[in-house]
């Protein structure tokens, strides 16, 4: 799908951190394998029991809105034409306590609720840098 | 109860809106600590210690050099954040001349923005600085501090069935103290709530005037032991308390479960109130720094001014407006209104309360209280008692 903030907006900058959340085509949270403890952030150590067997899994990829915003003042030049849009965090169903942030597309911007239900879709990408090919989640609403 | 180190001197250049300072950021610097120390009766070269903050692009080696320091003996800055730390710098401060370890130590902070980059741009975080969170945001047009405390005022908000009047209140005290204020760069710019509420979006729900200004400009406090204060010929004002670091509300990570909605500010109030012996109501006079109007509501309440449910009330009615308010706050007209010196220039104001020189002056203060920047840990706050 095209991007929901334009084909030539900013694209992550990868790491050895977000590469699984930014190119799986999945919502890949980190977990601990020593005590099942999830992150998001990802990070070197768990935040749990301070070990580090860590790995990422596939979550569902559903998950609710905590908050939702809508962004008015064009902080890029690339977005002088995308204005008002909405900027969400997710809670990640799957990853207990890791909230995620993205926007929801497919729908009018002030029509994102706290409380909505949302799935992950996919906005195809590639890395300027590499040529790596992106998917980097978003978030649709889940008509109950 | 600290009551060992005092400030002897603040000193202040020109505030000037962003990228219309005539002098570089060093320049401006320079000034500010050169008019702290005049306001305290040192020559330059007695001072022999610098504090700053948020990644201060002057070094001390090279202010003390251009200030001609006889000994450069403590130099430090926190880690982390930005504005948060304002008030960590006097922590630091009454830690160097308490261990002996300096005798007359500098908290400054010096920016301009011309010369370069806008916190409020989002630059910084793009490149990758701010709180790890933001750096997840960049392909979703998340980028700048604004947005980051619009989504977790608007949980809070929803939560608490706080509405946008307790925004209002706390832009409106601000402006209206501003109008006091010569030094302002919002004097002579009254605002009105219909300004207020007719005021374009930046980020639901922070309209242009919850968000603090862009500046140019510095501040700069001298701190040192009382016995040497006492060879000094102005007043000297005490510093009752500190506070600064992480609590349960631990910020690391900026949307975490754990810690969304919310400012990481109840271990500072916490520190602040056992530390000094006091409680909210205590305080006669109040700095919170104003990043946008969100984080200071939701900060009062951590700190335990009121509960959620209240802060409108709390706030309203003129509260927080003018030298006789119920609570007087924020009385140079802070980061909103007299200038974004990244709250340095807040904690300068804290000690002119306590010396009684404010031009919004508050009869008989006794607790003066400055508190850096809610929504970034670690955060910081400073008490201080009447002045000497
Ligand atoms: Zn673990």
């Amino acid at each position: 799908m095209t991007r929901y903030l334009g084909d030539e907006f900013l694209t992550p900058t990868l790491t050895e951190q977000n590469t699984p959340f930014f190119t799986s085509g999945r919502i890949q949270i980190q977990f601990c394998d020593d005590c099942d403890h999830a992150q998001q952030p990802p990070d070197d150590v768990c935040y749990s029991c301070q070990g580090t067997n860590l790995a990422f899994r596939a979550t569902p990829g559903t998950g609710s809105v905590e908050s939702a915003v809508l962004v008015h003042h064009p902080i890029h030049p690339a977005l002088q034409e995308r204005v008002p849009y909405v900027v969400v965090v997710v809670s990640v169903d799957g990853a207990p306590g890791c909230n995620v942030t993205g926007n929801v597309v497919g729908c009018p911007p002030e029509s994102v609720e706290i409380g909505a239900r949302v799935r992950a879709v996919f906005e195809e990408a590639k890395d300027p840098a590499t040529g790596q090919d992106l998917l980097i989640p978003q978030w649709e609403l889940v008509q109950d | 109860m600290h009551g060992q180190a005092v400030v002897v001197g603040v000193g202040e250049s020109e505030y000037y809106k962003h990228g219309r300072s005539p002098d570089t950021e060093f320049q401006l610097a320079c000034t500010a600590i050169k008019n702290a120390a005049e306001d305290a009766g040192l020559e330059l070269r007695q001072l022999d210690g610098l504090i700053s903050y948020m990644d201060d692009r002057n070094s001390p080696l090279r202010i003390a050099a251009a200030l001609g320091f006889d000994e450069l003996s403590w130099s430090a800055t926190p880690w982390a954040g930005g504005g948060n730390n304002s008030s960590a710098t006097l922590q630091f401060a009454d830690a160097a001349v308490c261990g002996g370890y300096a005798n007359y130590v500098v908290g400054f902070r010096s920016l301009a923005q011309g010369q370069f980059y806008r916190l409020g741009a989002g630059t910084g975080v793009a490149s990758g600085g701010g709180p790890p969170g933001l750096g997840w945001g960049l392909p979703y047009g998340l980028m700048t501090p604004a947005q980051e405390c619009a989504l977790h005022t608007k949980r809070w908000m929803h939560d608490h069935g706080v509405s946008q009047e307790a925004l209002a209140n706390i832009s409106l005290a601000c402006y209206a103290n501003a109008q006091l204020n010569p030094r302002a760069v919002r004097y002579g710019q009254a605002l009105t709530r219909e300004d207020y509420h007719a005021s374009r979006w930046i980020v639901e729900p922070f309209h242009l005037f919850d968000c603090c200004q862009e500046n140019d400009g510095a501040a700069a406090l001298i701190v040192t032991t009382p016995e040497r204060a006492k060879d000094l010929p102005g007043k000297a004002v005490p510093i009752l308390a500190t506070a600064q670091g992480l609590g349960p509300e631990i910020g690391a990570n900026a949307f975490q479960e754990r810690w969304f909605p919310g400012m990481y500010y109840g271990n500072v109030g916490r520190m602040i109130w056992e530390r000094a012996g006091v409680k909210p109501e205590d305080i006669d006079v109040l700095q919170l720094y104003e990043n946008f109007t969100g984080p200071v509501v939701m900060a009062l309440c951590e700190m335990g001014y009121c509960e959620p449910e209240e802060v409108e009330a709390f706030t309203g009615d003129g509260a927080l407006e003018g030298p006789n308010a119920r609570l007087p706050f924020n009385t140079s007209g802070g980061n909103l209104a007299e200038a974004y010196i990244h709250g340095l220039e807040m904690v300068v104001e804290a000690v002119r309360q306590s010396r009684g020189d404010s031009t919004c002056q508050v009869d008989d203060v006794n607790l003066s209280l400055a508190v850096g920047g809610p929504g970034y840990a670690p955060g910081s706050a400073v008490l201080f008692g009447p002045a000497s």
